[in-house]
């Protein structure tokens, strides 16, 4: 009897380890992880502003861009890692994706979506947008958005990264991230990112940024374990 | 009597009858002049016809006698009585209130040549000259296509890529830029004669052809010999003409032509309407690539890509076919176009921009160019475009433009169009296209220029399905109301005039008391208005193809002491000197000739030349008003001190500069051209915006034109038209006096 408890304690114990460990519970049976961060290699450039000078009243005053966030211990925010070539369709969100025009900007900047799915594009300003989006698999939109247009659905059918830009606001861009499976992760103000339920085995995994381009690695997932990759991009 | 056998109605009748074929029946239309004159020769033969005996004279006459005399006809003979001189006093007052017309231009269209002519400092012999490259046969169809290269980057703006003299800066230019599809012009001349006008230009013209006047710049500052050759080779490869040949001794000879492509609009391709949309002939792709290849390749490169050789110098940039997105569509917003809205634009054009409407090729061959434009992009055609829908149309009323202001403003159309709409607006100067180029936002003030035309259909369907490929985006879903694309379309409609009033003369009106500086005074806008075309400068590096300013509107008024000249243009930035900016002061010029003009002769209208100099009254953003004097671009002498007698201001607001610049008629400079009334003088402006880069050779110039003050109001009308209806009432009461007593007395 005393056995049973202390394997069941045992096996809480493991568990709780698990979660505090930062890891989500095992679903799949045997599943790993990918964690990781994405860093900048060198001397991280000075943050370039944007002039805002339109609107000022919404839209502030000259702020940092966003076209490359470096934070602490140099992580690059809004990177997009992904796994090459998983399968299976992209799970249904629970909840609809919403871009947000807000302060003029996009907020997220990058948002990872799966194909097929709609997204809300809200106009939190209540001045003119226009959702402009440069993309080839996709059809382009340029679809004006003035203030009494709270929300707009568009659906994204075909995975691609597809640009996104104000072109009353020529500073706002944003990124939407068309996914083919459910393998994306886009990364932290601190650069840290983690992929779930990888099976084990040897994959490649991506990043993408905007301005710092592509890179892949291969790495070997173990069952049960969180796998460790660090990324490091420098200016192109 | 029947009243055909009646000799006074034959005769109207043949009257009438040799009128009307004289009026419509000769084509192109023959002047009034002869037409009175070739009708003087009718009625004098009538004259002679019926009196040729005396029954005869006696039988034409007994109507008018009888209209004369019969009681019976007592009411039309009261009415011919009141009519003939209120007829007559009419046309006493047209006669007197007549407006000046400018002096006739006589020139010789086709001066005869100079023996030899020094190019570049050699001597080349005009006479018996050939074109050499005629020689090299193994070679010809490859110097016929570079010079249609040097032709599309040089010639194109104002001869047109149709070779019809219709270029997009043609407008602009008196006397018009050369017509080659004409036979009239390289048709009926040898091609040294045409290397000649090429390498010396209108400043190389002979003192028949007044001098000066011809905009067409000497091409051997820019281009070597044996280039201006390729490009004679081009002109009579792509028309099709024969050069007239040189023959013994001297004399030369029409050499057997084929029979030129003419010009006029085919019939039934005026405008694509739905029904001929239905039955759209399905075009033959391979077919269109041979014409794309002759028409179209030159800007829209080979690959469709818009990257012809000629892309690099226009604004906006020749469609880049490869990436299916095309501005002008009655598609949803994200679809590629129908057949039917490319036939449209490849027969229209795009209005202020390079693209001519090509109605010079057959219908059939259009159909295939769409055919063949597809092919670019197979992937993007291959569904069918889906339409737009527009709600119900609503006509314009003052509550639709009230309706229409409201959606403009809660839309914020003036974030790029400003608020008059002008182009103005504050996200107007860093607008791009998806192909990264700098694009400008329409001038809704300017619907002549609207690329898909200015009809308020058109301009529903621009705002509903957008402009694919740039900032412009669809309103389709994002106006309140569906209706509200009607409204807002109608209140873009009225926000300028229709088109531009195209002066030849600027009439400087006679006014009495002070003339106001301000340019916004009421007293200013009660002056009749003349518009003038400019176009870019593309003969003096730097050189401006894309010129911001394309027209000035001017008033002008004088009284005895001061002439003022009240000029309105529109510049989207209000700018200043700005190094780091690469931004200039913006700038006016009206330029005169600084010596009284001999016959027609003025100064080279690129600001004078050694011999003929001009005088310029100008103005700057950063300087003001001034006058200078000038012998040629660059040669410009500013006038300074006490000099500079000229004043005035400007004012800016909602992408428009008004000016007022005034100077006394008579200064004291004698160099300065002297303003006296009931001359006809020459005018001509140049125009920079600064904010585009525009500065000294970089500028936007027209012709010349005339000016006149008017003689102070003149009682003539008023007084000469009741005279002549007073004496012909009394020589009509004498002559029926006349005739009843006689037939009384008979």
């Amino acid at each position: 009897m005393m056995r049973h408890w202390t394997v069941a304690l045992c096996a809480l114990g493991l568990a709780a380890a698990l979660v505090w460990a930062g890891s989500t519970p095992v679903t799949a049976q045997g599943a790993g992880s990918i964690v990781g961060e994405v860093k900048f290699s060198g001397t991280p450039p000075a943050a370039k502003m944007v002039k805002v000078n339109k609107d000022t009243q919404v839209c502030g005053s000259d702020k940092p861009s966003e076209e490359l966030v470096v934070g602490a211990n140099k992580g690059i925010k809004n990177a997009v890692v992904s796994l090459a070539g998983a399968k299976g369709p992209a799970p249904k969100p629970a909840q609809k994706p919403a871009l947000d025009q807000k302060g003029c900007q996009f907020t997220p900047h990058v948002i990872v979506v799966p194909a097929g799915a709609e997204v809300d594009i809200l106009n939190s300003d209540g001045i003119l947008h226009n959702i402009h989006t440069f993309s080839s698999a996709n059809a382009a939109i340029n679809k004006a958005q003035p203030k009494f247009k709270k929300v707009m659905t568009e659906k994204f059918d075909k995975p691609e990264i597809v640009k996104v830009q104000c072109d009353v606001h020529g500073w706002m861009q944003g990124w939407i991230v068309v996914g083919a499976h459910a393998s994306y992760a886009v990364s932290d103000d601190s650069g840290a990112f983690k992929l779930d339920n990888v099976p084990p085995g040897k994959h490649k995994v991506e990043v993408w940024h905007e301005s710092l381009g592509k890179l892949s690695q291969e790495v070997e997932v173990k069952a049960g374990a969180p796998t460790k990759v660090t990324f490091e991009l420098a200016k192109k | 009597m029947s009243p055909f056998r009646s000799k006074l109605f034959q005769s109207v009748l043949v009257l009438a009858g040799t009128f009307l074929v004289f009026r419509f029946g000769i084509q192109p239309p023959a002047p009034w002049s002869v037409i009175t004159l070739y009708m003087g020769v009718v009625l004098l033969a009538l004259l002679v016809y019926v009196s040729s005996d005396g029954d005869s004279w006696q039988a034409f006459l007994a109507p008018l006698r009888a209209l004369l005399v019969d009681d019976s006809l007592m009411p039309i003979r009261v009415a011919a009585m009141i009519v003939l001189p209120l007829c007559l006093g009419y046309y006493a007052y047209t006669q007197a209130a007549a407006t000046a017309e400018a002096p006739p231009e006589l020139r010789a269209v086709h001066p005869a040549p100079p023996a030899s002519i020094s190019f570049r400092g050699k001597t080349v012999d005009i006479q018996g000259l050939d074109n050499p490259l005629r020689k090299d046969a193994s070679n010809l169809k490859k110097h016929a296509a570079e010079g249609g290269v040097i032709y599309i980057k040089n010639c194109m703006y104002c001869h047109g890529d149709n070779l019809d003299g219709a270029g997009h800066f043609a407008h602009a230019f008196n006397p018009p830029p050369a017509n080659f599809t004409d036979p009239g012009t390289i048709a009926m001349l040898q091609e040294a004669y045409l290397f000649w006008r090429i390498a010396k230009g209108g400043p190389g013209l002979p003192k028949e052809s007044t001098p000066w006047n011809s905009v067409m710049p000497a091409w051997e500052d820019r281009l070597g010999e044996e280039e201006i050759w390729k490009v004679i080779l081009y002109l009579y490869d792509a028309t099709g003409y024969q050069p007239r040949r040189w023959e013994e001794g001297g004399e030369h000879k029409h050499s057997a032509q084929p029979s030129p492509v003419r010009l006029a609009g085919l019939p039934g391709a005026a405008l694509l309407t739905p029904r001929a949309a239905e039955a759209q002939p399905a075009g033959d792709a391979a077919q269109g690539k041979a014409v794309y290849e002759r028409k179209c390749m030159l800007c829209h490169g080979e690959k469709g890509d818009g990257a012809g050789p000629g892309a690099p110098l226009l604004d906006p940039r020749p469609r880049d076919f490869t990436k299916g997105k095309f501005k002008i569509r009655t598609s949803v917003s994200g679809q590629v176009p129908t057949a039917a809205d490319l036939f449209r634009i490849i027969s229209e054009g795009m209005p202020g921009t390079s693209m001519p409407g090509w109605k010079v090729l057959p219908e059939r061959d259009r159909w295939s160019l769409v055919a063949y434009l597809k092919t670019f992009a197979p992937d993007a055609f291959k569904e069918t475009p889906k339409l737009a829908v527009l709600p119900k149309e609503v006509a314009s009323s003052k509550e639709s433009l009230a309706r229409g202001k409201e959606m403009f403003e809660a839309i914020e159309c003036n974030k790029c169009h400003g608020a008059g709409g002008r182009g103005d607006g504050p996200s107007a100067p860093e607008l791009k296209d998806d192909w990264e180029q700098p694009v400008r936002a329409a001038n809704l003030t300017k619907p002549w220029n609207f690329r898909g035309g200015s009809g308020t259909r058109d301009v529903a369907t621009r705002l509903a399905t957008g402009l694919m490929g740039t900032p412009m985006p669809t309103f389709m879903d994002s106006v309140e109301k569906p209706e509200d694309i009607w409204h807002v379309a109608n209140y873009v409609t009225s926000l300028g005039q229709d088109k531009p009033a195209f002066a030849t003369i600027l009439t400087v009106r006679s006014a009495s008391g002070p003339i106001p500086d301000d340019p916004a005074a009421p007293f200013w806008a009660q002056q009749p208005a003349a518009d003038f075309p400019l176009a870019g400068q593309v003969i003096v590096d730097p050189r401006n193809f894309n010129p911001s300013i394309d027209m000035v509107t001017v008033r002008a008024v004088y009284t005895d002491a001061e002439i003022a000249f009240h000029l309105t243009w529109d510049d989207p930035t209000k700018s200043a000197p700005d190094a780091k900016a690469k931004t200039f002061a913006d700038q006016v010029a009206l330029q005169f000739a600084a010596r009284p003009a001999e016959g027609n002769e003025r100064p080279y209208v690129l600001m004078g030349d050694g011999s003929n100099p001009a005088y310029l009254l100008r103005w700057a953003s950063d300087a003001g008003v001034g006058e200078a004097n000038a012998s040629g671009l660059g040669k410009l002498t500013p006038q300074m001190g006490e000099a500079v007698q000229a004043k005035g201001m400007a004012v800016f607001a909602d992408g428009q500069y008004r000016l007022v610049i005034k100077r006394p008629r008579v200064t004291r400079d004698l160099g300065d051209p002297e303003f006296l009334a009931g001359r006809f003088l020459s005018v001509s402006f140049m125009a920079w915006d600064g904010g585009a880069g525009e500065t000294e050779s970089k500028m936007s110039f027209s012709s010349w034109y005339y000016l006149r003050l008017e003689e102070p109001g003149s009682t003539q009308p008023y007084v000469i038209p009741p005279l002549v209806i007073l004496v012909t009432v009394a020589l009509e009461l004498a002559v029926v006096r006349r005739a009843r007593r006689r037939a009384q007395g008979a």
